[in-house]
């Protein structure tokens, strides 16, 4: 090494002494660096790090508001609201293999049981983490108590408060009560949807699910409190600095009468099929005092137990159950409306002069269509138009509705409000179909365009001429024959209605054409809703109310006939109730099948009714599946509920039938409803051979 | 040798060590503050007692003694390092730097610093050439590179980068010519350059620290979180602070080791601007005030030693805090003098007590 030099300390100390210096230069320009960082922290940006810190070390934790109690009309408690605690385990934490301490955890410290922990701790191991697993709900008051007293040690476990929904009748009128949930991801991420992120809802939000309970969400659900606490890294609660009460929803009053409402219930029990719907009102105004689809569910298997095992079997169990207990038959059951029908070709022939009180005898019996003979299974010669409702003489009808023809028919259809929803204040209803020409051509409409577009398409000659054949064959069938027409007249053909629209339909004709609106909603408390705005009282509102028009003697023929009915020798005889002179009509909704001899595919059994004859106070429509005939089936069924309306509103307490009345449905119900049925068809055979 | 005469008392570093004193006392505070234990502070306060007895029994030796037997001071620190690697060796927080007698827990590494330190002054003060040979050069690394690795192997980067701290400072005391210095940081922009598109992509936790802090967007979350909540806290505490024992990013637990690595933190979020750019004036004044007393050592070995020292601390201070305000990466540095943990604590006062030393004998009498 050449270049080295001869050692000098002198020159040595002097480059060092020049070294030491650039050393502390760059020890100066560090601190340069650092303190502008620091000045850049705390001085220019402090502002953005205060409010990250403070949101770091407080947590927003909701208190949920306790939802509005649901009552009858007499304000029984139909639906609570009860405070309870769900214990959860926050997933944050936990990993999967920390599952096995945490269970034997739990096991000994809470009463919960091993296996079905087990199996929730596998189940969850899928689940997205930022979900926290419920891992009891409905807690005693010792098992919350163990949780928050062992907070520090297991911080992922918690009590939550949860209010649940309970619903003191179970199965009654669940499908016009609904149920709650916790609202849907998809729900909340649509902004159309009612509980869309825009409109405040949140993930965690137990909103109505269906029934009245969806439809008065904003009156039942209450504006949340809140918990500002301070929390540590870990999410611990270290203190609360402050505490906004939750407001309660409002309470809700129903239409519903729970007297009548647990007769009709008793009586949709024995329905053969196991299948049918009961709907009560009072004509007047609209309310609905009882609303019966059976089968029924328990509605409190999705607010208490969706969660858990059992809760989701159970569901499982609902929605594969043959009979269908979700199915709300009286808004989407859609059946044709068979003889009841006959009451709106009544007026409409009657209003448009087609016959008049005086002179409405027409011929019964079967009759021919061209090439075909439509037959009628009664035959009273020349009726006049009363008995020919009394009786429900299906020949008279036929020939009725030919000679009114299809103009004048269906101004009336539209006139009752057929073929659209009645505006109930239940979500999901049916819209049904109206027997007119309009219906039958678009049916065939959809034939002729899928016809059209393989003509299109189509290149083969011979397979053209077939399908322009067709589609002419299709346009000749889609035209209104006299079949149509006779078979419309009495309620079948193309006419598919809810038994709530017959219900409306019943309680127009009661009271002489006015429509009300069937509806659930009697009035709301004032209150303050989940926003936080004031509301005072609600009471319902009818506006979609409307008349059909209908003079005195056209109503008289319509009660008269439907009185007959049932108080002389009709076909409801079997619905009559002492004193309270009950009008009815029966119908029986064909079921086309090819297996008619199959119990299962058996017609289904109408019955409206209203009572009494004058001043009507009542309306009902009883519909039996698959049973056979209306007198037979559903007329029987008709009886005890007025009997019971009856007795009470006029405070008879004749022994028999108080004995009969206050006994509780269901010692009674089992062993002798099937009873009653079978005197019931005994006396009307009776009376029909006595006339 | 063990006089303590009037000239002892007036050469004497005083205002030095009142400065290291101030910051202990700082950290002391800040410590009993955060109290992620009860009783912290007092085992702090032990263990600078125990390095204040360190250093006034260095400060009474004549340094040039410690410094003749820094080969085998060298030796037992490499033993020491090499014990660490046995199943005597304790693991804390992902680093197996700790070594145990019973109870007696001490981390090695930071005598070890050192020990190379007083041999690598040993080595080169002897060395008469100017600028710096090849193969003194080549020796010094040798000297440097065998505790490296063992601190390396203890998976503790930052202590392992330290060393180089000091081996850059004697080196180029000792005259290592300015191209070889050139090629040097050249060499070193050319591994970042290289070594850039390599972490980015690299899933290590080391990687993932880096990316942490210069590309967020790469990082996992989890990488993040501790630099951002030191972050936070910084940032929250403002111009002067929330106040000792206001803390909430330190006490409830969101910035992790607060009474360790990130004492910083929490004592910019109680204390503020104020308080934290008045802590980094004086670590700034103890480094300036080191350098001054290496240029007015008597003879070489000392002035490497103190520079060594300067610069050693400076590394300290500047990654920990660099490391707590998110300008470079998490590594287990702990802040000379503040944070807690006697070892640290001993170590630096004893490198105080061989400044002071050197400084006492700063003239030939």
């Amino acid at each position: 090494m050449k270049s080295v030099r001869e050692f000098n300390p002198v020159d040595a100390m002097r480059e060092t002494g020049l070294r030491l210096v650039i050393i502390s230069y760059i020890a100066v320009a560090i601190f340069v660096v650092l303190a502008g960082r620091l000045w850049f922290l705390q001085i220019m940006n402090s502002g953005v790090f205060a409010e990250r810190a403070e949101q770091n070390r407080t947590r927003i934790l909701p208190i949920p508001a306790r939802r509005g109690t649901i009552f009858d009309r007499n304000g029984t408690i139909l639906v609570t609201s009860q405070p309870s605690y769900n214990i959860v385990l926050s997933r944050k934490d936990v990993s999967v293999k920390d599952f096995p301490a945490i269970a034997e955890l739990l096991v000994n410290n809470v009463k919960i049981d091993r296996d079905w922990l087990n199996k929730r701790f596998e189940a969850a191991q899928w689940e997205p983490k930022y979900e926290s697993i419920v891992v009891k709900e409905l807690a005693s008051a010792a098992d919350v108590a163990w949780v928050k007293a062992h907070q520090y040690e297991y911080p992922m476990i918690r009590a939550e408060e949860a209010p649940r929904r309970k619903y003191l009748y179970g199965t009654l009128a669940a499908h016009a009560i609904g149920y709650v949930g916790e609202v849907d991801r998809r729900e909340l991420s649509n902004p159309e949807s009612s509980f869309s992120r825009e409109k405040g809802f949140k993930l965690g939000d137990i909103i109505g699910k269906a029934g009245i309970e969806r439809t008065y969400n904003e009156v039942l659900m209450g504006k949340d409190g809140e918990r500002r606490v301070v929390v540590d890294s870990r999410g611990r609660i270290q203190r609360e600095i402050e505490r906004i009460e939750p407001i309660p929803g409002r309470d809700l009053y129903t239409t519903l009468d729970l007297n009548v409402q647990k007769v009709a219930e008793e009586q949709t029990d024995t329905m053969p099929a196991g299948r049918g719907s009961i709907v009560v009102s009072d004509p007047r105004n609209g309310e609905i005092l009882a609303y019966v689809s059976h089968p029924a569910f328990d509605p409190n298997v999705f607010s208490l137990r969706a969660k858990t095992d059992e809760g989701k079997e159970e569901i499982q169990q609902l929605t594969e159950d043959p009979n269908k207990p979700l199915y709300n038959r009286p808004i989407q059951g859609m059946y044709p409306p068979g003889s009841t029908w006959k009451l709106l070709t009544t007026v409409a022939a009657l209003n448009e002069g087609v016959i008049t009180p005086e002179n409405s005898r027409i011929q019964d019996g079967g009759i021919q269509l061209g090439n075909y003979f439509m037959r009628s299974i009664s035959n009273y010669g020349m009726p006049d138009i009363v008995t020919a409702i009394a009786k429900s003489a299906d020949g008279y009808y036929y020939r009725l509705g030919l000679k009114m023809g299809p103009e004048k028919f269906e101004r009336w259809v539209e006139k009752f409000g057929f073929g659209k929803r009645t505006g109930i204040d239940l979500p999901r209803e049916m819209v049904g179909s109206a027997p007119t020409r309009a219906t039958k051509i678009r049916e065939y409409d959809f034939y002729i365009k899928k016809a059209e577009k393989q003509l299109a398409e189509a290149t083969d000659k011979t397979l053209r001429a077939q399908l322009e054949f067709r589609i002419k064959q299709l346009q000749h069938e889609a035209e209104w024959t006299a079949y149509d027409m006779a078979a419309s007249a009495f309620g079948q053909g193309r006419n598919a209605t809810t038994p709530v629209q017959l219900l409306r339909y019943v309680g127009g004709l009661a009271v002489g054409g006015q429509m009300h609106t069937p509806h659930l909603f009697l009035r709301a408390e004032p209150g303050v809703d989940r926003l936080g705005n004031s509301h005072p009282e609600m009471r319902y509102e009818d506006k979609n109310t409307f008349v059909v028009p209908m003079n005195a003697d056209i109503h008289d023929i319509v009660k008269k006939g439907m009185w007959q009915a049932v108080n002389a020798g009709g076909t409801a005889g079997a619905a009559a109730v002492e004193g309270f002179d009950v009008c009815a009509k029966t119908g029986t909704a064909q079921v086309v099948s090819t297996e008619k001899a199959n119990k299962a595919t058996q017609d289904h059994a109408w019955l409206m009714s209203f009572a009494p004859r004058d001043n009507p106070e009542m309306a009902m429509v009883i519909l039996t599946e698959n049973a056979g005939f209306g007198g037979k089936q559903s007329a029987p069924r008709a009886k005890p509920i007025y009997e019971e309306y009856y007795r009470r509103t006029r405070k008879i307490t004749d022994p028999v039938v108080a004995d009969a009345a206050t006994e509780p449905a269901d010692k009674a119900k089992k062993a002798e409803t099937p009873t009653t049925v079978e005197k019931t068809q005994k006396t009307e055979k009776k009376r029909v051979s006595a006339q | 040798m063990f006089g303590v005469s009037r000239r002892y008392l007036t050469d004497f570093d005083w205002p030095l060590l009142a400065m290291a004193l101030l910051v202990a006392a700082f950290g002391v505070l800040e410590i009993s503050s955060a109290e992620p234990f009860p009783g912290l502070w007092r085992r702090q306060l032990v263990g600078i007692g125990i390095g204040l007895g360190v250093l006034f029994f260095v400060t009474l030796v004549d340094y040039r003694r410690i410094v003749n037997i820094a080969p085998y001071l060298y030796v037992v620190g490499i033993v020491l390092l090499a014990l660490v690697l046995t199943p005597l060796g304790r693991e804390v927080n992902g680093n197996k730097s700790w070594l145990y007698f019973g109870s007696f827990g001490f981390q090695p590494s930071e005598f070890a610093k050192l020990f190379t330190l007083l041999f690598l002054a040993y080595f080169l003060s002897g060395v008469k050439r100017y600028p710096l040979d090849l193969w003194t050069t080549i020796v010094a690394g040798g000297i440097w590179a065998v505790p490296t690795a063992l601190v390396f192997a203890q998976n503790d980067t930052g202590s392992a980068l330290s060393f180089t701290s000091f081996l850059a400072a004697t080196l180029f005391l000792s005259g290592l010519r300015w191209s070889w210095l050139a090629a040097a940081l050249v060499a070193v922009c050319i591994a970042v350059v290289v070594a850039v598109p390599y972490i980015k992509t690299c899933k290590s936790y080391k990687c993932e620290r880096i990316k942490a802090v210069y590309w967020p967007d790469l990082a996992e979350k989890r990488f993040r979180y501790q630099n951002e909540q030191s972050e936070i806290a910084v940032g929250s505490g403002g111009l002067l602070g929330k106040g000792i024992r206001g803390s909430t990013q330190g006490t409830l637990g969101f910035v992790p080791e607060v009474q360790n690595d990130f004492i910083y933190a929490v004592a910019s979020e109680e204390t503020g601007f104020v308080g934290s750019f008045a802590a980094l004036t004086v670590y700034l004044l103890i480094v300036t005030r080191l350098i001054q007393i290496a240029r007015r050592a008597r003879e070489r070995v000392g002035l490497l030693l103190v520079a060594g020292f300067a610069s050693l601390l400076l590394y300290h201070v500047t990654v920990n805090i660099g490391m707590v305000l998110r300008m470079l990466p998490i590594m287990g540095i702990p802040l000379p003098l503040m944070s807690s943990g006697s070892t640290s604590v001993v170590a630096t006062l004893f490198g105080l007590g061989l400044a002071i030393s050197v400084r006492l004998r700063r003239f030939v009498n």
